[in-house]
């Protein structure tokens, strides 16, 4: 039985309006925080950004990185922190050419970040084509996913 | 005494292709590329960032003094879950109007390493011809 009974034409349960209220609330903050998530997923403002992706056995780190010159190349892991160095190849001196428009970004880099699990650090790959760098680390044993099998007894 | 230091890179984001409210049909991305441009008495160079891109995807075409690359990027999509996304892949495209005459059969382009390199050499200055006036 209701104890109380608030149904009216045009007069819903305060404690419907309340919760109408909130919904509102959450909604909006939910689109703004999407609307930043969209302006900026992940942003960090260091040079060069990265994907990254995994399946069950390796995690994918992937950088668009052109112009660089592939010799100067170093990636190195430490404990669970991927960092990339380099720089990039250069372009004719000022002096010797009339520039029109200067936007590409020339010098050096270095960008290191944190893993999310642990990996085999001697079995990491990399690989650099058309001017995209692709490392594939292999996850290391105990962070794969165990598929344990139910004995039908 | 000022030590040296080497320049470090900023990060740019993509700046997507404005196209006026047109979408591309095959809904995928298109990205403005990064490019410095230079002139000697030689000719004119563009080199624009395009990574990802290969020789087979890529079209330079100077029409009417319009300069356009087009670089297309074939992007696999293999089962995998996304982690962290700081990029998004596309294609590449921009137009330039070039002022200067252009000898269009020496035009050349080549990509390395997802750098694109054209090359436009100036047509030969006119020569100053002498007109004789006649006069009757």
């Amino acid at each position: 039985m209701a104890i109380l009974r608030w149904r009216g034409p045009g007069f819903g349960s305060p404690f419907q309006e309340l919760e109408r209220m909130r919904n509102y609330m959450e909604n909006a903050y939910s689109a703004l925080a999407n609307g930043v998530n969209q302006l900026r997923r992940n942003y960090t403002g260091v040079f060069p950004l990265v994907n990254l992706a995994e399946d069950e056995e390796k995690l994918y780190l992937t950088a668009e990185l052109p112009g660089i010159d592939a010799e100067s190349l170093d990636l190195s892991v430490k404990n669970d922190t991927l960092t990339i160095k380099g720089s990039t190849k250069s372009e004719p001196a000022a002096s010797e050419v009339n520039y029109h428009r200067r936007e590409r970004e020339l010098g050096n880099f270095r960008r290191s970040l944190t893993l999310p699990v642990k990996v085999q650090t001697e079995a990491i790959e990399a690989s650099f084509k058309n001017g995209i760098l692709t490392v594939t680390l292999p996850k290391a044993a105990e962070a794969r996913a165990h598929q344990i099998t139910i004995k039908n007894s | 005494m000022t030590e040296v230091t080497s320049q470090e890179i900023n990060v740019h984001e993509k700046t997507p292709v404005d196209m006026g409210g047109a979408e591309t049909t095959s809904g995928g991305l298109r990205f403005s590329p990064l490019v410095d441009i230079w002139e000697n008495e030689q000719g004119l160079t563009v080199v624009a960032d395009m990574p990802g891109v290969t020789a087979e995807g890529l079209s330079v075409d100077l029409k009417d003094s319009v300069l356009t690359i087009f670089g297309k990027v074939v992007q696999e999509v293999p089962e995998r879950r996304s982690l962290r996304r700081e990029y998004e892949v596309g294609d590449y495209y921009r137009q330039f109007s070039l002022s200067e005459q252009i000898n269009q059969e020496k035009i050349t382009a080549a990509i390395k390493d997802g750098v694109l390199t054209v090359t436009l050499p100036k047509l030969a200055p006119a020569q100053p011809r002498k007109i004789t006036v006649v006069s009757e």
